[in-house]
């Protein structure tokens, strides 16, 4: 991938991270790997005005790839729905993708814990699209 | 009428159909690859999907990404601009497969026209005329006898060639066989079809091209000419101009009926050019490009149409909406490719980030661009960044407005065409009209010399 590809990439996934409220994620694809991490927000220095608060404690650091859609076409969430927290005990077909009739299956690629599912069924979805994110 | 048509092309182009659409009260889907996500055409568009990396055969060639993106947004056309898919008859079989109208000609035409040797029977069989050559020929010792037949030099095209790629010039018998090799491995490797043919070279020919319009229902139309003969030692097309300077009235009237007659026998839809080599009072049509084209708008403004709505029009099933004695140009246009290239090195490609980017304005100025500072030029792509197009009363104001357009633009960052295109606009040969296809690789030549 060249440098603007995986700008575009961590862009998406930047936004991804923001909606899920996570601190950092990671996405592996082939020979890349795209690490995303939230910056902490340091709490302005108080003043007379504001009340005494502590400082909100930034998100425990989690670990997560984002599994994304590799065509444009409708998402179709497999049954029983997979919803977050839930373990992953093994390999296992979470979605698939419908393009011109064609089901191209989501996989969970191995065990973990659904962080977030960033799609409801029967969305478009595009190339690129984060559809869950698993913590590994 | 459309409601939604999504355009399966990037940068300019796909603004100017972006435009075409809005006026027409047509809602937009864009399509872009990773590399691209920041692009104006995105922007613009009502509706945009990723189909892949930046790689061309991974997004703008992806088919089924394309076709799934116009579906699953409820589009009932696709217009594919210029290259890319543009003249692909298996994309338009499959858009029609799936409902929805590809906005050019029928598959048929495309393929017959996209064949080069089928192209050159057809036109044969409907008396236009063609450069003396071959058909496809099977081997070196085929290619020989047909030289020696139409004598030297000749041309080695590739049938499914384009953009100067598989083809070579043969001066001499004993280089035929190398130029053979290499314009079959190219040709290969560049169209996955090393089919070759021999043509009659002409020496220094200009190349002017005929506009035509043709609807569903019988109705076809020219919009005069467009010379381009400045071209590359590449032959990508560098300042085209219309009409052609200095052409004898009864050559062009000849052009004209020759290319509205040729679109009727091969029972042409759409907007389509035809391609012809002139050399004194000899014309020999080349191709016909069954597409929108590049240097489209040097005819828009002499003739005030707009070409790109045409072509929805027509696919949208509508009459030409003029007859030919509708038609009259006025003045003169001329356009320069502004490509980040650098000039000084065989136009090597470049790619980066353009630092500063300022276009011309003022009267009888048209910037096509999809490019701004900031932009970001990808190494994946074609390296055009603009068309400035000058509109004049005759041929000397409208150079003297582009040159005076050219002295406003500045683009830094990469490498351009900008100062060496005033460089030609300068040049006495240029100025007189009429240059032919090797006056560009002759004024190279001579520039590379020390002084």
């Amino acid at each position: 991938m060249t440098e603007d590809v995986i700008a575009a990439r961590a862009r998406a996934l930047a936004g991804a991270l923001v909606e899920a409220g996570f601190a950092r994620l990671r996405v592996r694809d082939g020979e890349t790997e795209i690490e995303v991490r939230r910056a902490v927000l340091v709490a302005p220095a108080a003043t007379a005005l504001s009340p005494a608060e502590p400082p909100a404690r930034p998100a425990a650091e989690r670990m997560a790839d984002v599994v994304a859609s590799d065509v444009v076409g409708i998402v179709r969430l497999a049954r029983p729905l997979v919803v977050e927290g839930q373990e992953i005990e093994e390999d296992r077909e979470v979605a698939f993708v419908e393009t011109l009739g064609i089901r191209n299956p989501i996989r969970s690629r191995g065990t973990g814990r659904i962080l977030a599912v960033f799609v409801t069924d029967g969305q478009p979805v595009e190339y690129g699209q984060p559809l869950f994110a698993i913590e590994r | 009428m459309f409601k939604k048509v999504l355009i399966a092309n990037r940068g300019e182009i796909a603004l100017r159909i972006n435009r075409a659409c809005h006026e027409l009260g047509i809602a937009t889907v864009a399509i872009f690859s990773e590399a691209d996500r920041m692009s104006l055409h995105v922007r613009h568009a009502d509706e945009a999907f990723c189909v892949g990396p930046g790689p061309v055969a991974r997004s703008y060639l992806n088919i089924p990404n394309i076709i799934s993106a116009a579906l699953i947004s409820g589009c009932d056309a696709i217009h594919p601009g210029y290259g890319f898919l543009a003249e692909n008859a298996r994309f338009a079989e499959i858009a029609a497969d799936h409902g929805l109208t590809f906005i050019g000609p029928t598959p048929a035409v495309i393929n017959a026209m996209g064949d080069k040797a089928t192209a050159r029977r057809l036109m044969d069989e409907a008396g236009v005329p063609t450069t003396p050559g071959s058909g496809i020929v099977s081997s070196v010792d085929e290619a020989r006898a047909v030289s020696e037949k139409i004598g030297y030099p000749v041309l080695l095209k590739a049938t499914a060639g384009g953009g100067g790629k598989g083809m070579r010039e043969v001066h001499a018998p004993a280089d035929l066989a190398t130029a053979y090799a290499t314009a079959q491995a190219e040709a290969e490797a560049s169209f996955k079809d090393g089919r070759l043919y021999v043509e009659k070279l002409m020496v220094n020919p200009r190349h002017i091209e005929v506009q035509v319009l043709a609807d569903a229902h019988g109705g076809v139309v020219h919009l005069g000419e467009r010379d381009c003969s400045v071209q590359k030692p590449s032959h990508q097309k560098l300042i085209e101009e219309a009409p052609a300077a200095d052409l004898d009235p009864a050559l062009r009237t000849r052009l004209h009926d020759i290319a509205t007659s040729a679109t009727r026998a091969v029972r042409y839809t759409n907007a389509g050019t035809l391609e012809f080599l002139v050399a004194g009072d000899d014309v020999y049509f080349m191709e016909m490009n069954t597409r929108i084209q590049v240097e489209h708008p040097v005819t828009e403004l002499i003739y005030g149409v707009d070409l790109v709505k045409e072509q929805i029009r027509i696919a949208a099933g509508e009459s030409l909406g003029f007859a030919q004695e509708d038609l009259h140009p006025h003045g003169h246009a001329i356009e320069v490719r502004v490509n980040a290239e650098d000039p000084d090195n065989n136009f090597a490609p470049a790619a980066g980030t353009l630092t500063t980017v300022v276009f011309p304005g003022g009267p009888g100025i048209r910037v096509d661009t999809h490019v701004y500072g900031g932009a970001l030029v990808p190494p994946f792509y074609d390296s055009m960044l603009a068309k400035i197009i000058a509109v004049g009363r005759t041929r000397e104001s409208a150079i003297l407005r582009m040159e005076r357009a050219l002295g406003e633009t500045r683009i830094e960052g990469v490498k351009t065409t900008v100062d060496f295109c005033r460089e030609l606009l300068a040049d006495p040969r240029f100025r007189a009209g009429g240059v032919g296809v090797g006056w560009l690789p002759s004024f190279l030549a001579q520039r590379a010399q020390p002084v």
